[in-house]
This record gives structure tokens, C-alpha cells and sequence, in this order.
């Protein structure tokens, strides 16, 4: 896997040569627990239920992960920087509702403007954001948080309140598949692999893990904090607007209470995946891990029909285990 | 592009590289720049001397496009600056080396040497190409690290020689480094005159803060000499001598940087090391501090002396045994180490030393909360007395007790970590690390005195030093670690740098003869 090789010259370029000493064994251990404690998972699962391990089970995990795949990556982006968008959530309500406002089987606009409408709504409020935090210097936990209420209070006053339902074929269509190919998981790899390009290979992405890593240094550098910070937060909101468009067509409705709560869903992938909240470490396929594990968890615990209120206890304990993990990994190195 | 910017412009047909009339810059109405008007010419190497607070800082930010100056003309090459912006002067040649280390330490080396100046092709970085140039760039000075390495694998005298790279290798024509020395040991110290010397001889202007003296005198050809914000003298450094640039930077004369030493030693142990060795390192110390005595721990950077000393306090795992006044000391106790009457002036102060967004007042009382409680309440008359005593004693200059002590300068910073520990009466142990990096000289004579007269009080010291006259100069013997081990012992009449040297980088003391 990608992710493997990548992380294992990692540890290569970091530490001698030669046989592994227990001490690193124990820290490699810890790095991938989560990994690992989702294997026997996952094993366990594959074992004990029929029904888990099929290729059916499979591509519905996949679809159920595709929303939250793309809100991850743009916190990935985000968190980055050393920033947090708490907003992403209502922005896939609100994205949903213009989009299906604009989607209705009467034919006014056609589907492809009301999928760039509703994008476009996402889009907005990511950049809105973004000036909020670049130029206006608001933390970015107040401003995303102030936005997370307005979008949501957009959406309210654009739906009226109600479901906006009637929508246009087409528009359905697009929870539907492509040459086989589920549509929003085609639309989540795609959006992952530009990201992963984007973030290790070009001078955008450099200059992101600068940003958060240090701004002084990164400043004295030559690099645009302002620039990159208002990029990130955009990118986050057009993301979340694509991811509502998708969750839209597959609810057969635009809700604007549709993506309450998908804030925290996103930024746990994103620090289960070994994003550092701190800023400037960590990797986008950390958090497709961070994501995976959720999905998978969310799937089989529903499979062996756990209560879902034991999940949401779950899901808690597994985002601390995380941060402790990521920790105890960074006072090693100090 | 700061490529594309270099070459637009003409060459340059003046030989001034840097030139200031009349700059002027204040904060909040306090006024940091006065009418600064001196030139710095192509291929020269010029310090700015004075005190901390004096405006170099402030004169380099205005130079490096970061500050925008209130009034004033600033012409680089004999072109006015319209533009006060980072990148602008970036594009414009200027480079700049902050004191304070600006790496990025979750980036590899070779990223953070081309931050800024990427190469790509199609969009994508060209990585391997970059990877090969960082490590060209590094072994043209002699560096050998590995650019995939992340940066906060290597330790700080490698960072600064990094950071220094970083700034030097962006066709820059006017290099600005501020007290790029303070965390390099004497060899490395070599490498970077090296690199200096170099750049001179290639046309750069280089200006250049130290509080060293002897690195004013090794590597300068002028000295602007700075105090209360304005340039009180900028002359070829052959014309000045050391004294009187110190008298320039204070405004009085300090007739004895150092004090006498008062050699009040008992024989009495205050602490005994036996067989200590440090988690991650090999070897093991014993030694014996008296009361009265200072001792010093001399050896490069990164030798381990830091190491040893936050394990005496508690701080640090190790093996081995501690004895305090005769009675064991328990290893890893820092709380118990505290009460038994050792007290430790950490070497990065911002770090562990003090806390720059609390109060004076709370930084001083912090380790002694419990004795200024009564009945669960805290006695704040009994604290401010104390403070207000100890501030005098210790001659820290500040506004009020609740000012923050992030907005006081470098030496008084320095002055409250040492006045946390004598507030409610004098330690029996006082460690030093590095206690005056970065301290303006005016300061660090005070300093001191302060540890002098301690010690002539019966306070065992231990004080660890890259500075070499300090260290010769205020300790009664000198131990020299290297690796983690003591390589040699000198007495007070061995004591000069060469000897020292000897030791710390591993040879015996009498190779000379």
C-alpha cells in the first residue's frame, strides 16, 4: 500500500540501520495500534458474520464513507495549517438545499447548474471563512463556529424548514453508479488522490505544512500566509458543498439539518489518521485510515447490532486513543 | 520569481550596499529608532553592538521588509525602498537569520533549506532534484545530514547552521544575522566565519549582532555601535577597542565586566554525585560541589552538561545516587529537590524558565505558593513584600508587579528566573545553564555579581557555559564533559580556553607538552 511504503522510509531516513531495537518494535507497535486493532477487528468480524465480508458490504461501506471521506480531506487541509473549520457540517446542509432548490423536476435549470450552484453555496461560505481568518485575523474556532450557525441558518431560510424533495432524475442519478463504479465513492478516490498529489508533491502543499508548522518561519521564507490560509478554508467549503450535493441526491432531498454533527465526524478521521491538531504534521493518508476505520466501525458495529449509543462511546474512546497515540509518539522525540 | 526580481535590476553601480537617512520608528509612541542615518558598504562585514532593547532588532526588520518605518529614506544598492514587504526584500537580495530559530521541525532538512524556493516541473515538485541540491548546498560548507532527515531530529548547533544556509544560499547580497552564535559552540563558531568570510569576499554586506566581544573583534570590518535607538558611533572595528565599545553600548564605563572572585570555599560538600549516569548516555559522573564554590561544566554543545544538570534536579531520569547536605537525595524528585533547597535557571528561558504570559509577581512566587498560603488563601501582602525585595535585590528593572514578563528584555527575563529562587531565602544549590545567552553586557555583569556574591554567601554553584570567559573567569574549577562523561578536571590556575578545548574535544589535557 502506498501509505506503507511511504511511512516506512520514514522511519528509515529516521533511525539507523540494522536490526529493529525493541524500544523502536514498541514504537511501531503504538504507531499502527489503531491499524492493527482494526485488522482484529475486521478479522473478527470477517470470522463471526457472513455477512461482513462481502463484496455488496464492501462498496456500502465505501458509499456510507464517501461524505465524510470529503470533509476529512478538507479538514486534512485545514487542520494543516494549524486552523479547524467547524463549519463543514452545515455547509453540506446548506450546499444540499440550494442545490436541490435549483434540482426540480421542472426543468428551469438543468442538473449540471444546480450541482454548480450548490457547490458554489459551499464554496462561498468556505471562502468567507477563509478572508475571516487570513485577512480579518479571527481565530479560526470562532470564525468557522459563527458560520457553522449561519450556514444553518441559511439553509433554514432557503428550505423554509421543509425537505425540498421533486428532484429531477438526473440529479437522483447521482448517488447511482457510473460504468459500474458507485458515483460518490469515484468522486471520494478522485478527490483523495488530487489531495495526496497536491499536499506531498507540489509547492502548495509545501507551503501548507510550513504554514502550520511554523508561520514565523514559513513568513521570513517568502511563503503567503494569507494566501494559504484563505486556500484551505475554501477548498474545505467546496468540498463540503460537493459532499452535500452527493448526500442531497442520495437522500432524495435537500435537508438542511442533513450534515449536523458531520464537523466532528471529519476532524476525527482526520486526527485518527495522525493529523496533528497542532499544525504541520501529519499525512492525507492518515486520513484515509481515519476515515476507513470509521466507516468500518460504524458498519460492523451496526452488523453485530450494537446499540448506537454504545458506538458514539466507542467512537469517543477511539479519537482519544488516537491523540494519546500521536502524544506519546512526539514526547519521544523532543 | 525572487529570481526574476534579482535579475531585472541593474547591477549595482553604487557600493553602498545598505543606506539609512533619517529612519525612525515607534511603538505605541515609544520611540525604538531615532533618526538612524550610516551606510553599509558591498562586501563588508559589519557589527551592531549594544544592549538588548537598543533597536538592532527593530533596524534589521525595517532592512528585511518586515517593519514599515515612521519616517526616513532606506536605499539598498542606491535604490530607495518604496515597498516595506517580506517577500519584496527577499526579491531584492536581503536575507535574513532571526535570533530566535525559525525551523520547521515536522519538514525535512531539505524542505526547510528550499522553502520558498521550490523547483517545479508540471506543477509537481521536482524532489529528487531538490534533495540533491540541499545536499550540495550543505557539504559546500562542510555539513554532513542527511536532507531527508526531519529537522527536529538535529540538534541546535546543526539547526542554526541550517537556518544560516537557508538565509546565505538565496542569492542574497545583504545578510542580516542576528546573534548567530549563541547556541554554536567555539568550532562551529569557526565554520560559520568561515562561511562568512566567504560571503565577503563574494560581495555581500553582512550585518551582524553579538554580544561576544572577541567575535566582534575576529570577524568584523566595522562596528555601528547602538544605544536607546539611535547609532552613537560606526567606525572600522581597528579603531576601536574593546572597552570602548563596551562604554559606547552602556553609556558609562564598566571598569570590571567580571567580579573579583571571592573564594570564601569551605570544605564543606553541599552535593555529592556518585556514579550518575543519564538516561541515554553511556557514561557515568561523580563530583563534589563545596558550599561557597563554583564550579563549571565546560564542553561543546550538545556534550550532555544540560543533561546532568536536569537530572541533579530531578528532572531527568538517571541511576546512580545523589547526596544533598550530607543526607541522600532521591533521583527524579524534582518537588523534593525544590524543598531541599536546589534551584535551577534553565538554559532555554522561554521554554522552562519563565512564563512570558504571567505577571512578574507570579513568576517569582510560583514554585513557592505553598509558603505565601494561609487557611487555602494566598497572602498577596506578604507576596508583593517579598517581590518588591527580591526585584530590588536583584536590580531587575520593570513598570509594575503584574507587568508580563514576555515584554520585559532578555536580561531582566533572565534576572527573574533568578530571583524566583531567592524570594524566600537563599538556595543551598543554584544551577545555572547558560545563564547569560542572549544577556546584553550591561546586564550580565550584573548577573555576575549576583552569582559571585551568592556564592560568597555559601551557595554551592554549578554553572554550565558555552561563553568561555564566564566560564573561566566567575568558576573556581572547571569540569569538562564531553559525551556525557567528565574528561578533565581544572583548577582555577589551569583555567584558559585553550585547555578547555582540549578537553571537550577529546584530547588529554597535557597533549601540549
Amino acid at each position: 500500500m502506498t501509505g506503507n511504503s511511504a511511512t516506512s522510509e520514514v522511519v528509515n531516513a529516521a533511525e539507523p540501520k540494522g536490526m529493529p531495537s525493541p524500544r523502536q518494535i514498541g514504537r511501531f507497535a503504538l504507531r499502527y495500534a489503531l491499524v492493527i486493532i482494526l485488522a482484529v477487528f475486521l478479522v473478527t468480524l470477517a470470522v463471526s458474520n457472513r455477512s461482513f465480508l462481502t463484496f455488496s458490504n464492501m462498496n456500502v461501506i465505501l458509499i456510507q464513507v464517501a461524505a465524510n471521506a470529503l470533509l476529512a480531506t478538507g479538514a486534512t487541509f485545514v487542520i494543516l495549517t494549524g486552523g479547524i473549520d467547524l463549519s463543514v457540517g452545515s455547509i453540506v446542509g446548506l450546499s444540499g438545499v440550494v442545490a436541490a432548490l435549483f434540482a426540480q423536476d421542472d426543468g428551469a435549470l438543468t442538473c449540471a447548474e444546480a450541482v454548480i450552484l450548490g457547490i458554489a453555496a459551499g464554496t462561498a461560505i468556505g471562502a468567507f471563512n477563509g478572508a475571516l481568518v487570513a485577512f480579518a485575523r479571527v481565530p479560526p474556532f470562532v470564525a468557522t463556529l459563527g458560520n457553522m450557525t449561519v450556514a444553518s441558518g441559511l439553509a433554514f431560510v432557503a428550505s423554509d424548514g421543509q425537505p425540498i424533495s421533486g428532484l429531477s432524475d438526473q440529479f437522483l442519478a447521482l448517488s447511482g453508479t457510473i460504468f459500474g463504479v458507485s458515483i460518490p465513492v469515484a468522486v471520494m478516490v478522485i478527490v483523495v488522490v488530487i489531495a495526496w498529489v497536491l499536499l506531498a508533491r507540489t509547492k502548495f502543499g509545501m507551503h501548507i505544512y510550513a504554514v502550520g508548522g511554523n508561520p514565523q518561519a514559513a513568513r521570513v521564507a517568502g511563503v503567503n500566509l494569507r494566501a494559504n490560509r484563505f486556500a484551505v478554508y475554501t477548498i474545505s467549503g467546496f468540498l463540503a458543498g460537493v459532499a452535500g450535493v452527493i448526500l442531497a441526491a442520495r437522500a432524495t432531498a435537500g435537508i438542511a439539518t442533513n450534515g449536523t454533527g458531520y464537523e466532528l465526524n471529519a476532524i476525527a478521521a482526520a486526527v485518527i489518521g495522525g493529523i496533528s491538531l497542532a499544525g504541520g504534521r501529519g499525512s492525507i493518508i492518515g486520513t484515509v485510515f481515519g476515515f476507513l476505520i470509521i466507516g468500518v466501525l460504524d458498519n460492523g458495529l451496526n452488523i453485530i447490532n450494537v446499540s448506537p449509543f454504545y458506538q458514539l462511546i466507542v467512537k469517543g474512546l477511539i479519537i482519544i486513543g488516537a491523540v494519546f497515540v500521536d502524544s506519546v509518539m512526539n514526547r519521544g522525540d523532543d | 520569481m525572487s529570481g526574476a526580481a534579482v535579475a531585472e535590476l541593474p547591477q549595482p553601480a553604487s557600493e553602498i550596499a545598505v543606506g539609512c537617512s533619517g529612519l525612525t520608528k515607534s511603538y505605541d509612541g515609544v520611540p525604538v529608532l531615532r533618526d538612524i542615518s550610516v551606510t553599509f558598504m558591498r562586501g563588508t562585514v559589519n557589527v551592531l553592538a549594544g544592549e538588548n532593547g537598543a533597536g538592532k532588532s527593530t533596524l534589521f526588520k525595517i532592512i528585511s521588509g518586515q517593519v514599515h518605518p515612521d519616517a526616513g529614506q532606506l536605499t539598498l544598492f542606491g535604490e530607495p525602498v518604496r515597498r516595506f514587504d517580506a517577500r519584496h526584500a527577499q526579491g531584492l537580495g536581503v536575507s535574513i537569520i532571526p535570533q530566535e530559530l525559525a525551523p520547521i521541525p515536522d519538514m525535512r532538512v531539505w524542505q526547510n533549506l528550499l522553502i520558498g524556493r521550490e523547483k517545479s516541473g508540471f506543477g509537481l515538485l521536482r524532489r529528487r532534484q531538490m534533495i540533491e541540491e540541499a545536499a550540495a548546498m550543505m557539504e559546500g560548507v562542510g555539513l554532513s545530514v542527511d536532507p531527508t532527515l526531519p529537522m527536529k531530529r538535529l540538534n541546535v548547533a546543526t539547526t542554526q547552521m541550517i537556518e544560516i544556509l537557508k538565509a546565505t544560499s538565496r542569492q542574497a547580497r545583504i545578510i542580516l544575522m542576528d546573534e548567530p552564535t549563541s547556541s554554536l559552540s567555539a568550532r562551529e563558531v569557526e565554520q560559520l566565519f568561515q562561511v562568512i568570510r566567504r560571503l565577503r569576499a563574494s560581495g555581500v554586506c553582512i550585518l551582524y549582532t553579538s554580544h561576544r566581544m572577541e567575535e566582534i573583534e575576529a570577524i568584523s570590518d566595522t562596528v555601528a555601535i547602538m544605544r536607546d535607538g539611535a547609532i552613537i558611533r560606526h567606525a572600522p572595528t581597528s579603531a576601536l577597542t574593546e572597552r570602548a565599545i563596551i562604554a559606547d553600548m552602556v553609556g558609562r564605563e564598566i571598569t570590571e565586566l567580571f567580579p573579583d572572585r571571592q573564594i570564601t570555599e569551605s570544605d564543606t560538600p553541599v552535593l555529592e554525585v556518585r556514579n550518575l549516569a543519564v538516561k541515554g548516555y553511556k557514561s557515568s559522573v561523580s563530583f563534589t560541589v563545596r558550599a561557597g564554590e563554583i564550579l563549571g561544566l565546560g564542553g561543546l554543545v550538545g556534550a550532555g552538561r544540560s543533561e546532568l544538570l536536569e537530572a541533579i534536579y530531578g528532572m531527568r531520569k538517571a541511576t546512580g545516587s545523589l547526596r544533598l547536605d550530607g543526607r541522600d537525595l532521591p533521583l527524579g524528585r524534582m518537588k523534593e529537590s525544590i524543598r531541599r533547597g536546589i534551584a535551577l535557571v534553565p538554559e532555554d528561558r522561554k521554554l522552562s524558565g519563565i512564563l512570558t504570559s504571567l505577571s512578574i509577581l507570579d513568576n517569582v512566587t510560583l514554585p513557592h505558593l505553598d509558603t505565601f498560603t494561609a487557611v487555602g488563601f494566598l497572602e498577596n501582602g506578604n507576596r508583593r513584600s517579598k517581590t518588591l525585595d527580591v526585584l530590588r535585590r536583584t536590580r531587575v528593572a520593570y513598570a509594575t508587579l503584574g507587568q508580563k514578563v514576555g515584554h520585559l528584555s532578555g536580561g531582566n527575563q533572565q534576572k527573574v528566573a533568578l530571583a524566583r529562587w531567592l524570594v524566600t531565602g537563599t538556595p543551598r544549590l543554584l544551577i545555572l545553564d547558560e545563564p547569560t545567552r542572549g544577556i546584553d553586557v550591561g546586564a550580565r555583569s550584573e548577573l555576575y555579581r549576583l552569582i559571585n556574591d551568592l556564592a560568597a554567601q555559601g551557595v554551592a554553584v554549578l554553572l554550565a557555559s558555552s561563553d568561555m570567559p564566564e566560564l573561566i573567569n566567575l568558576s573556581h574549577r572547571v569540569l569538562v564533559i564531553r559525551e556525557g562523561a567528565i574528561m578533565g578536571e581544572l583548577k582555577k590556575n589551569e583555567l584558559d580556553q585553550e585547555a578547555i578545548l582540549r578537553l571537550a574535544m577529546g584530547r588529554a589535557s597535557n597533549d601540549r607538552q
